[in-house]
């Protein structure tokens, strides 16, 4: 377990930029929700949470489709794994990385979204309910693009991820509303998107607890392929 | 008794585009006993680093299989008792210290004792000094060092080095010299890759050399460097004429001939009004054993098959 909290820890400090950059946009909405006349401005502030919401999700993408490929590229993986590290701890300390990365993100958007929202009227409760929906999606998106990762290159890993995420969601718009629920990251995104301050939503947590476990499938699988994976040949 | 390293008939291709590959190890065997300092040779693409990469478990083999310290190549468990530096160091942008604990604390290692020990190989290896700066701005032998430095903290029983030496000062080749033969004396066992062969001929107990994937010489270095059936003969007040392939040097003419036939050539000396300065069995450097060994025209591409 060690070795997995090492490695988390070690890749939010390398991503240390990223995630400053990211809170930029939290701060934006705390800048706003202090010049705004919040019972006036409220559904700008809703719509510009729900905006920063999203851009959460594409970096879980980013950081799960990137992480190994930067690793592998910049030679620092050969001594991480040189060391009592399987290739299986090696992946759930990215995954953990991922989880933390995104997690500081939206804790961070939490405190802002129920400060201005919460004094806009939306149920606070609510607002920390839509942060976990965040978390579990980008948890199960960044898995999912870790796992291209582990054979593609960032690119190919981020686009193969989008397919992955994006067809559930076209056969839930198409064929039926159930199979949005295949892989639920739309489907927790559409939460959070759909939330109003007349109709804040419920908090279901099936969408929740589908993702995570859909997450162990996916990491399962990412560490049968990694497992196999040549990390010494250079990567392009 | 467990060898610390073993490869069984490894053979390694690597895959490119389309039909491309490189056969990079070839039915590859070799067996380093515990407590030895094992020499690992050969010329650019030979593929030592290939064969060190598998044993790490960063890749696999195409076929055969290989061992580390008796589990078989890939065991985390095992790589907790082994110390690697790679002849391309990468490490994080950290301070010195901060990084050797972090390496440290991968292998399992933790409290006080980690934060002793990182300051005693960073001291090892001269960069105690150095210990608070960032390792991004570091030289390329301060990288080095603190590479060593990390594949020591665990306190390994067996260190793997690809060209550990590469970008070091002499005076830290030295040093590194001295703490590897200090290792062997405390019972760990070092395989070591390298092309400076005057240090591997000063240290290492065995050597092989390989060239295109394979193993081409293998054996004590004291046995290969010397040469039985050569004697090497140096006289005064000869002509350098008088003998085959001979050299002089401030008067003094040395050359060699077969053994057996060193009494005939002592009574031809003294015939000539020679006078005998030495006669010892031949010694040969590694170099020309090397060069020997990997004589075979190489080109780059040798190990291409479509
Ligand atoms: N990732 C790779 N993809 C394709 N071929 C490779 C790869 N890595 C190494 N090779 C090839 O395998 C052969 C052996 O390479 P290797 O790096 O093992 O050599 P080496 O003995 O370590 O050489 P050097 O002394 O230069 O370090 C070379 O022909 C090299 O081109
Ligand atoms: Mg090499």
């Amino acid at each position: 377990m060690k070795p997995v909290l090492l490695i988390a820890i070690n890749f939010v400090r390398e991503q240390r930029w990223p995630i400053f950059v990211l809170l930029l946009w939290v701060l934006l909405l705390a800048v706003l929700g202090l010049a705004a006349n919040i019972p006036r401005d409220r559904e700008d502030l809703l719509f510009v949470f729900k905006q920063v919401s999203i851009y959460v999700v594409a970096f879980s993408i980013f950081f799960g489709g990137s992480a190994i490929y930067s690793e592998r590229k910049s030679r620092r993986i050969l001594a991480v794994l040189s060391k009592g590290v399987s290739r299986q701890q090696y992946l759930s300390g990215l995954v953990l990385g991922v989880t933390i990365a995104c997690g500081i993100y939206c804790f961070a958007l939490g405190l802002t979204g129920s400060w201005t929202l919460g004094e806009a009227g939306f149920p606070m409760l609510q607002v920390w309910f839509l942060m976990a929906c965040l978390v579990a999606a980008c948890m199960l998106a960044g898995t999912v693009a870790l796992m291209f990762s582990t054979f593609l290159n960032p690119f190919f890993a981020a686009g193969a991820t989008a397919l992955v995420l994006g067809l559930p969601a076209l056969a839930g718009q198409t064929v039926a509303p159930r199979w949005a629920d295949a892989i639920p990251v739309y489907s927790l995104v559409a939460i959070v998107l759909r939330s109003s301050y007349r109709f804040p939503g419920r908090a279901v947590w099936f969408p929740i607890l589908l993702a995570l476990v859909e997450m162990l499938i996916f990491w399962a699988l990412s560490a049968q392929i990694f497992w196999r994976v040549d990390i010494a040949v250079a990567v392009e | 008794m467990v060898a610390a390293l073993e490869f069984v008939a490894v053979s390694k291709i690597y895959r490119g585009f389309g039909a491309r590959q490189l056969q990079a190890l070839n039915d590859f065997s070799l067996r380093v006993e515990p407590g030895e300092i094992f020499g690992f040779l050969g010329p650019n693409g030979a593929g030592k680093s290939t064969a060190i990469h598998l044993a790490m478990g960063f890749m696999r083999p195409t076929s055969g299989y290989g061992r580390m310290l008796g589990t078989p190549f890939g065991n985390a468990r095992t790589r907790r008792r082994v110390g690697f530096l790679a002849e391309n160091v990468a490490l994080y942008h950290r301070r010195a210290e901060r990084l050797v604990r972090f390496y440290g604390a991968l292998s399992g290692m933790g409290g006080p004792s980690l934060s002793k020990r990182s300051r005693e190989v960073l001291e090892l290896v001269g960069l105690e000094s150095q210990s608070n700066r960032n390792v991004g701005k570091f030289s390329r032998g301060m990288l080095q060092r603190t590479g060593c430095a990390q594949a020591l903290v665990n306190d390994p029983e067996l260190l793997i080095l690809d060209e550990p030496t590469s970008a070091l000062d002499p005076l830290a080749r030295v040093a590194v010299r001295e703490l590897l033969l200090h290792s062997r004396a405390q019972g760990k066992t070092i395989f070591l890759s390298s092309h400076l062969l005057s240090e591997v001929e000063l240290i290492c107990d065995r050597v092989a050399v390989i060239n295109r994937g394979q193993v081409v010489r293998l054996g004590r270095t004291a046995d290969l460097l010397h040469c039985a059936d050569r004697i090497k003969i140096s006289a005064r007040h000869i002509s350098a004429q008088s003998f085959e392939e001979s050299s002089e040097e401030n008067g003094v003419v040395t050359f060699s001939v077969p053994a057996g036939s060193e009494r005939a050539t002592l009574e031809r000396v003294w015939n000539l009004g020679g006078e005998i300065v030495s006669v010892n069995p031949l010694r040969r450097s590694l170099e020309d054993i090397f060069v020997e060994a990997t004589s075979a025209p190489v080109s780059m591409d040798q190990g291409m098959v479509q």
